[in-house]
């Protein structure tokens, strides 16, 4: 029987797409576009996953919201703040290090 | 707006009720579903709307993703709920008994009230104080959890190395609940012969009131007699063997004794009418009883019929 690895890749996924909206929000975006660029790279994600992070991350100071009304239809636009660049500066280092442990680890494991 | 649209978010915003934001992140979903929809199919219309809310997921699923980082109760603190509800509801009770023993209703600040009540009404009050005590500790938690401080809640540390617990204290422990089952066992038999009946319906001796009639009371409490002497009987024997065939027996002849009950019923047999048809109570208490004592048959059943299979498979 083959084995649902939705339950895994989501748990994955939560801190990366930390870091990917992080580094996404260097410009001023709404959540559609977000999604869309996102998508254009290659990485999906479940839509209703993006604006509870987008809403965490605005509460901690780390991007902020602004509604645009001179629209048709208001837009939420979002952008990174000092706090944000700092951690997201931090997050990048702590991925990067994770990285390298784990390519040491399956160079290790092939080796013997 | 939609209608589809309009239904669907006010399904998220009743999920989100608790939360202080609910109108922006309605309004950020809304936002969301219109431009996906416009994007996607050029125009906006009750069938593309449609489309683009069925795949942004059901409104529950949608609104615990805005509160997964919300708890109730945090989960270090929900071991707490039992024990401390256990701790407040032996108070609770005790006072209880000690209020309906001596007839009195008492008030203990800033919590408890206890009225002046009688044993059927008590019945039904410890159910009640149990629910009372585990939603007060539940609030107390809810507001530790909130407060989001490091709060090291009292507990007693009891330092019991279970391991080192020799075989004969093992043992002394089967006694003790043995002796405190006889001491009860001989209390309940002297009652029986001092008032006739086991079934009161207030607990003052001086002036006892059976709740049955004169034969109801006999053969209700020679039933309960039963029931209980061949529990302890039961118990007693596995000092000697701990065959699984004692536990069956136990509760075949409980059974017996419970189907003589249920098959015998005794017409009115209570002395008057208190406050409903406590015959319906009497039964379902009955039932129940039946139930476990049937539960048990069975799981002795299945024992008797694995350590069979096992011999057989591994003689």
């Amino acid at each position: 029987m083959a084995i649902d690895i939705s339950p895994f890749a989501t748990e994955m996924n939560r801190g990366f797409l930390q870091v990917l909206v992080l580094v996404l929000l260097e410009k001023n975006m709404y959540g559609y576009a977000m999604v869309k660029q996102l998508e254009e790279k290659g990485y999906t994600l479940e839509e209703n996953t993006l604006y509870p992070l987008l809403r965490r991350l605005e509460k901690k100071g780390l991007i902020k919201g602004k509604w645009d009304v001179s629209k048709d239809r208001p837009r939420k636009f979002y952008v990174i703040t000092k706090d944000g660049r700092t951690v997201r500066s931090q997050l990048l280092a702590i991925w990067r290090q994770q990285n390298d442990i784990l390519n040491h680890l399956m160079e290790e494991t092939q080796n013997v | 707006m939609s209608e589809k649209l309009e239904t669907y978010l006010d399904e998220i915003r009743d999920y989100l009720a608790s939360s202080k934001e609910k109108q922006e992140i309605i309004a950020e979903i809304k936002s969301h579903i219109m431009e996906k929809t416009e994007q996607e199919f050029g125009e906006i219309t009750e069938g593309t709307l449609e489309q683009i809310i069925a795949i942004y997921g059901s409104p529950r699923q949608v609104a615990e993703k805005y509160m997964d980082d919300y708890q109730i109760i945090a989960p270090t603190f929900k071991g707490y709920l039992l024990r401390y509800t256990a701790v407040l509801f032996a108070v609770h009770f005790t006072l209880t008994i000690v209020a309906l023993i001596f007839k009195i209703r008492m008030l203990v600040l800033p919590f408890f009230y206890i009225p002046k009540m009688d044993n059927f009404q008590a019945l039904f009050y410890f159910p009640m104080i149990f629910i009372y005590d585990l939603g007060l500790v539940g609030i107390i938690l809810y507001y530790v959890t909130q407060s989001r401080k490091d709060v090291r809640l009292p507990w007693p540390k009891l330092k019991l190395n279970w391991q080192k617990i020799s075989k004969s204290r093992q043992a002394k422990s089967k006694i003790i609940p043995l002796i405190l089952m006889l001491m009860g066992y001989s209390a309940l038999v002297w009652i029986y012969w001092r008032f006739d009946t086991l079934f009161f319906k207030t607990i003052d001796f001086q002036k006892t009131q059976s709740l049955l009639t004169p034969v109801a009371s006999q053969w209700y409490s020679l039933a309960l007699l039963a029931l209980l002497g061949i529990g302890i009987i039961a118990y007693a024997i596995k000092f000697i063997t701990t065959s699984e065939w004692v536990n069956l027996l136990r509760s075949a002849l409980q059974l017996v004794i419970l189907g003589i009950v249920i098959n015998r019923p005794i017409d009115n047999p209570f002395l008057e009418f208190i406050y409903f048809d406590l015959q319906i109570t009497a039964n379902i208490t009955i039932t129940i009883i039946a139930t476990l004592i049937a539960i048990d048959f069975l799981k002795s059943l299945i024992i008797l019929g694995k350590k069979s299979l096992m011999k057989k498979t591994f003689p």
